[in-house]
């Protein structure tokens, strides 16, 4: 579905340097601190901006041959950016009809009441909740081949969020090819969504995984420094010193439950394996210690 | 384009208050002078404008980023504004005119004839206008485009003094040139205009493409 090598975009002294794919019938999520260029590979994706190098496929085509009636099978979803604000949802749906042969106004018209969204009043009357709720609908009114969503659930309130959620699964449901980009800050939409995620930090990709493997497969270990000395650090991907001892991210919590049964193992969330990536030190300076 | 389209429209409906005034202040020139071709002018030149702010409304608070994530290209975002800038502008213009006419002939001030041919010359001034605000729209945005057209409208009047120089100090006769504009019939003159508008209308839509092709969101 889509598939991006070597996409290099420099901005002064930030280099993105992206290379993923997202295959038909995955949800994949994309994980970072914000500047660590999730908005900006997003936007390359999109044609936004100019990549400095580096290739785009996306539904089978090279991105410069990506052309308007291509876009037809792509929902949108940009976390700064949106219909204007002086146009109301009344005003939306004839531009979206003409836009979109396959766009159901009467889904739509039906997802707007389900959400309480007004018609007749400015966009940017809206809050920010209800702006994000109408960008995700907007998105997913057009029987899209694949949705690319940055940050979509921003501003939602739990609530919101479930149902919304619910709604891209539901849209998943119903083609086992269709696929989506998710960018999000909310890790545990991530968890509960995705079948894959890539992480990406300063420009560059960091780890990819499933998502049932990085839930199940990896760990937080919490050791003191006796335990911590004494411990095979084969399967040790980062450590951190702690007030404790330390922090060890681990892909094989299995061996450790196992073989170190006196170290306290917390479950691997997206949270505390992005954190780790990030701030802790590679495995290799801990076998020098 | 018709989605753009559709969607500049509906910004324009938007502008109900805006257009009320618009309105009024035609109508009250209307009583108020007896010459009434300033309408014909006067509203195209004002539906010209609306169609340059909706370039203002789509970058507002980063709006072309999803824009231009719609099935869109930037070749037909950069038609559209003149095909809008036609419509409005033609619009008003042609209100205007027909306006100016009846307005005439009510007052007894201008005869529908003389009106019909200002209304006709002034059609290319309005393709002139639509052809220099886009693409210094599209190039500066709202806040730099004006400044961007005043220093090229001086860097062209400055140009202009020079050749003028440069021919007289070259000892080059145009007067010939410019004798034959007098000789010229109003139906050559409209023709002409209608011509010479169109073409930098062309070279104009040329322009906005490149610069579009250039942008990033």
């Amino acid at each position: 579905m889509l598939r991006l090598e070597h996409l290099i975009k420099n901005y002064g002294a930030f280099t993105l340097d992206c290379s993923m794919e997202i295959k038909p019938g995955r949800v994949t999520g994309l994980v970072g601190q914000n500047g660590a260029g999730k908005s900006t590979t997003f936007k390359a994706v999109l044609g936004l901006i100019s990549p400095d190098s580096g290739t785009i496929h996306i539904l089978g085509k090279d991105l410069r041959q990506f052309g308007a009636r291509d876009k037809q099978s792509l929902g949108v979803v940009l976390s700064d950016s949106g219909f204007s604000g002086y146009l109301t949802i009344r005003d939306i749906i004839p531009i979206l009809a003409s836009l979109y042969p396959d766009f159901s106004k009467t889904d739509f018209q039906a997802n707007l009441q389900r959400f309480c969204l007004p018609l007749d009043k400015k966009i940017k009357e809206f809050s920010t909740g209800m702006k994000a709720k109408l960008k995700v609908l907007t998105a997913i009114s057009h029987n899209a081949r694949m949705l690319i969503l940055d940050e979509p659930t921003t501003g939602l309130d739990v609530v919101a969020r479930d149902e919304l959620l619910e709604m891209l699964r539901e849209y998943m449901e119903q083609d086992d090819n269709r696929s989506i980009l998710i960018s999000s800050h909310i890790s545990g939409d991530l968890e509960t969504l995705c079948d894959d995620i890539y992480m990406i930090h300063e420009g560059k990709i960091i780890l990819h995984e499933d998502t049932d493997v990085l839930l199940d497969h990896y760990a937080l270990l919490k050791a003191d420094s006796s335990q911590f000395i004494h411990m095979d650090k084969q399967y040790i991907l980062r450590f951190r010193e702690e007030s404790f001892g330390y922090s060890c991210l681990t892909d094989q919590k299995q061996y450790y439950v196992e073989n170190f049964p006196g170290l306290v193992i917390e479950k691997g969330t997206i949270d505390n394996v992005i954190t780790m990536m990030i701030r802790g030190e590679k495995a290799a300076k801990t076998a020098q210690k | 384009m018709k989605g753009l389209l559709i969607k500049d429209f509906m910004l324009l409906k938007n502008q109900k208050s805006s257009l009320l005034i618009v309105a009024v202040i035609a109508v009250a020139m209307t009583a108020y002078l007896e010459n009434t071709s300033f309408l014909i002018a006067y509203l195209a030149f004002i539906g010209s404008q609306f169609a340059r702010n909706t370039i203002s409304y789509d970058d507002f608070d980063n709006g072309n980023a999803f824009l231009f994530s719609l099935p869109v290209t930037r070749k037909s975002y950069a038609a559209e504004k003149y095909a809008f800038g036609l419509l409005v502008g033609g619009g008003g213009w042609l209100f205007g005119s027909g306006a100016a006419i009846i307005a005439g002939m009510v007052k007894g001030t201008v005869s529908p004839v003389d009106t019909l041919m200002i209304a006709l010359l002034t059609f290319p001034m309005l393709l002139v206008l639509i052809a220099i605000s886009v693409p210094f729209h599209l190039k500066f945005g709202a806040e730099k485009s004006g400044i961007a057209m005043i220093v090229i409208g001086f860097l062209l009047v400055a140009a202009f003094m020079l050749a003028a120089r440069l021919t007289k100090a070259a000892n080059l006769d145009l007067t010939a040139l410019t004798d034959m504009l007098p000789a010229m019939n109003t139906t050559s003159a409209v023709l002409a205009g209608f011509i010479a508008g169109t073409v930098i209308l062309l070279i104009s839509l040329w322009v906005s493409i490149g610069i579009m092709q250039k942008k990033e969101f």
